[in-house]
Parts: C-alpha cells; structure tokens; sequence
C-alpha cells in the first residue's frame, strides 16, 4: 500500500505510526496535567490534599484500630508508619481504579466527535493518582527519618520496580474495567463497593503474618497482598521484593493481556454504546 | 503493493458499507442482565440491522470540495465518520491520505473548568497537533476566535457563541489537509459565520480537501466543486453541484426534505 495514513495517529491498518506514538505520548501528559489541575480545583488546599487525604485517615485507622479496638498486631513499628507505608501505594491503586471506569462514558461527546487514542483516558487517571503518590513520598520519607527509618540505596531499586508493576498492574485493569463499563454502567459502582472489600482483603491495617496462617495459600489469590506487603517491607526494612511477588506479576500479565484484547474488541463498538 | 489510486486521490472508499445493529429491548443494566438472562440473550439475538451506507465507492482528489446531499437518514453523516475514522467499516477499504480535522461538532472536549488557552492547546493536539505546534498556533487561535481577555478565563464563563468561536478557530489552525464539515456552521452570529465561510474559502484556495455536508443548497452550489447525493446509502448522484442539487431537488424525497434545513446529526 502507498504512504497511507488514517486520521493522522495510525495508517489504514491501525498500526500507531512513530509520530502518532509522540503524540499519544503528549496527549497522556496533557491530560494527566489537565486532571492534576483540576482535581482540587477551587480549594484553599489545592495540591495538599493529596497528603492530607491519606495522613488523616491513617490518624482515623490507627485512633479506631489501636485507641478504640485496641489491637494487637505485633510489629515494632509505629502504627501510624506501618499503615501509611501501605496505604500510600494501594490509594494510588484504588483512586486510579475507581477515576477511571467511567473516563470512556464520561466523555461520550469526545469521543463520538474526535478521532484519537482512547486508551489514554483511562491511562491518564492511572498516571495522574501515580502523580499524587509521588508526591506523597517525601511525607512518607520526612515521617519515618523522624522515627529513625533513613532511605537507603535499596529504595533506588525497589522503587522504581515497583513502581512499573503497579503500573503495568493498573494499565491492565482500567483498560479492562472502562471498557466494560461503556455497555455496562453498573460496573463503576460495583467497583467502587468491590474496592472497599478488596481494601480489607489486603493487609494494609494489619500485617501479612496475622492472617498466614489461618489463610494459607489463599493469599495468592490476591494479587495485592504480595505487592502490597512488598511496598512495606521495602519501605520499612529496606527489603527487596523476593520470589513471593509472583501473584502480583502473574496477574499484571493477565491484565495487560486482557485489558487490552477487550480494548480491542469493545473499541469498535463504543460509537454504538456511547 | 502498489496502489491503483494516483497520489491525488486523497480520500478513497471501495465498495463501503456500514451495518449498524437496532436492539429493540435490550437495556443494558446489571440487574435485568441477570435476573432475566434467557430473554435478555435473546433480545440481544433479536436485532435488526440496519445499513447506513450500501456499497459507496468514491475518491476524492486533492483540494476538490465536495459537497454531500441528501435526506435526514441517507448516509451523510454516517460518510464523514468513517471517513474521520470515528466509525469502523462493516465492509469495504478506506484510504485517507493527510492530517483529518473533523468539524463534526465544535469544541467536543472543551473542559468547563479550564481556561480556554489550555483547552485550545489539548483540543489542538487531540486534532493531531504535537504541543508544540498547539502552542506555537496559539496566538493566531486566539485572535481568530475573538476572545480578548476571555480567553484566560475558564470556559464555564463563555457563552455558547464564544464556545463555538473557540472551536472553529482550533479546527481550521491545526494545518488541515482534509476538513470534514458536518453541518456545524450554522450557528454563531451572521459576522462569525460570514467569517468562517471566508476562511473555508481561503483553505479551499490553499488547496485544503473539504468534504462538506450541508442541508443549505446554496452553500453546496457556492462552496463546491462537486457534490454527491446520497439516497438510503448509496450514491445516487455525483457531478457539477448545480446538476446534482437539481436532480435532488426533483426527485420526491428531496422536494420534500429541502425546505426543512435542521440539522441531522
């Protein structure tokens, strides 16, 4: 076929062209921008919140869990620090979940209108919360100095490690979960009851070892509970994940594969649903 | 494999068709889904299709504007989809050569909370700018939509006018190479409007492809070059627009949809 090429970002065969890829790639970073901006739009705080969210309900989970309930749960880490050492990443992980099942059927006249990369919808709440959660490190950093936890190299690895499989994680899942929702509108409210659940289904209020035992290989079910123990374990002893993150990698692939195989087959029908 | 179209033939469709499906009953909500799987399967089974374009084969040469015609219901809009890419063929092979700017409806996308300086820059490249380019039309953007100071302002404050300004003005400054106008026109003052046809006419000039649907004959005879009437999908005419208008005119369908000139969309 002669140079050929379809509504400027792919030729006719829908293959993204090199200058389509640069495009796709500023118009991910204008919307995530666009998101940032906007998010607390009108607020005294602006920006702050996104620390102050997380921080005070941190002092809520750990005024009930440790004032009110007393509970034990056997670390030798403060429990305010233990908490936000998970809660940190999974807000990043529920936030970017719940923003972004409705980013396909939310802009309806966009994309009936306008040909583009629509995978960057969802995409772009995903980058924006992960914005919000590296913002949020320095507070986690300042907070455990203070209680003598210091950084260590360590973290230049495990960082951005697993940084890249949340975000793979998540690409995966909100591709999956805004396309269904476009033929099923039920599903951003489901998601939101599900979160809630998967929330206390992972040991972010408590830790891994309370519920081992009594689970057992259950736990891999959940493809959270490793990563999420991985971020603390990281944050707070210095470790690297270890083989015991497999569930977590397992099912990012999972997701990727069928995040973007349902992108594939729902996009075309979008115009019809839409 | 060598193409048979000359590089010329910027837009070319090969025996195009379109099906869309009618589902009748189907609702899409979790709680019928489930609770009535059997006949909600079956609703889904029970749907009808309907074909908005039969077997339309054309080519477009570059810099022709070419206007479309006919009834509510024949096709029209339905062409310019595909041919933006908004909506996949059922059928057939398309082939478009060029940067495409749809002006299928003006500012989709605008946020209501940004300024209109950010929205002009996203729109632009969501239109197929890189930013650079966005911000470097900027200036030019703005002086054409005629915001002033607006512009700075989020355009949750811009009245409907101004919105529309806004849009026409980021659509044709993203260097179109082939403009699809879907109708969009008719709104804005009889100044702005006067404009816009002044700026079609000068892309025409600079060799822009403008495919263009109108429900108002007299822009099709003014504007173009050649004007296709489309009929219940397929092509029933296609020449020198006076003819074509004529023929449309005469025939009982268009007698009875040309003094109606609302829009189809």
């Amino acid at each position: 076929m002669a140079a050929a090429s379809s509504a400027s970002y792919a030729d006719s065969l829908g293959r993204l062209n090199l200058r389509g890829v640069a495009r796709t790639w500023e118009l991910l970073l204008l919307l995530t921008a666009r998101d940032v901006k906007l998010r607390y739009e009108g607020t005294v705080l602006g920006l702050l919140w996104t620390l102050a969210k997380p921080l005070l309900q941190a002092l809520v989970f750990s005024f009930a869990l440790g004032t009110v309930l007393r509970v034990k749960f056997g670390e030798d880490v403060p429990y305010v620090l233990f908490l936000l050492a998970a809660l940190f990443p999974w807000t990043w992980f529920q936030a970017s979940i719940q923003s972004s099942a409705a980013s396909f059927s939310n802009n309806a006249a966009l994309l009936k209108k306008v040909y583009f990369p629509r995978f960057v919808l969802p995409l772009s709440a995903v980058t924006s919360q992960l914005l919000h959660f590296a913002l949020s490190i320095p507070i986690l950093v300042l907070l455990l100095a203070v209680a003598g936890y210091y950084p260590r190299p360590t973290w230049l690895i495990g960082l951005p490690l697993l940084t890249a499989i949340q975000l793979l994680m998540l690409a995966g899942a909100v591709l999956l979960v805004a396309s269904f929702n476009v033929f099923l509108r039920d599903l951003e409210h489901l998601v939101e009851v599900l979160m809630t659940l998967w929330f206390y289904l992972t040991p972010i209020l408590y830790p891994l070892s309370l519920v081992k035992d009594r689970l057992g290989p259950v736990i891999y079910l959940n493809p959270m509970a490793p990563l999420i123990q991985a971020w603390r374990d990281l944050f707070l002893y210095d470790q690297l994940p270890g083989v015991e993150i497999w569930p977590a990698l397992v099912f990012t692939a999972l997701a990727l594969v069928a995040g973007s195989i349902t992108f594939k087959t729902l996009e075309g029908q979008f115009e019809v649903a839409l | 494999m060598r193409s048979p179209y000359s590089e010329q033939e910027v837009i070319i469709l090969e025996n195009v068709s379109k099906r869309y499906f009618l589902y009748p009953h189907r609702v899409m909500e979790l709680k019928k889904a489930v609770l009535h799987l059997p006949s909600f399967l079956k609703a889904t089974r029970a749907r009808q299709a309907f074909w908005a374009l039969r077997d339309v084969s054309l080519t477009v040469r570059r810099g022709e504007s070419v206007g479309i015609i006919g009834s509510n219901g024949a096709g029209k809009s339905t062409l310019l989809r595909i041919v933006s890419g908004l909506a996949p063929l059922t059928k057939g092979r398309l082939i478009v050569r060029g940067r495409v700017s749809p002006l299928l409806e003006l500012g989709a996308g605008f946020h209501p909370q940004m300024n209109g300086r950010d929205n002009a820059v996203i729109n632009a490249v969501l239109l197929g700018l890189s930013r650079k380019e966005a911000q470097e039309k900027l200036p030019e953007i703005a002086e054409f939509s005629e915001l002033g100071e607006f512009i700075n302002q989020p355009m949750r404050t811009y009245s409907s006018g101004m919105y529309v300004r806004l849009g026409f003005a980021v659509a044709v400054h993203v260097r179109p190479e082939i403009l699809l106008v879907d109708e969009v026109l008719a709104v804005g003052d009889a100044e702005f409007q006067r404009k816009c046809f002044d700026h079609i006419e000068k892309l025409r000039r600079d060799k822009v492809t403008i495919v263009l649907i109108s429900h108002d004959l007299e822009n099709v005879k003014r504007f173009c070059d050649r004007a296709i009437l489309l009929n219940h999908g397929a092509v029933a005419a296609d020449g020198k627009p006076q003819e074509v208008v004529d023929e449309y005119l005469s025939s009982p369908s268009g007698f009875a949809a040309a003094p109606a000139s609302g829009a189809d969309s």
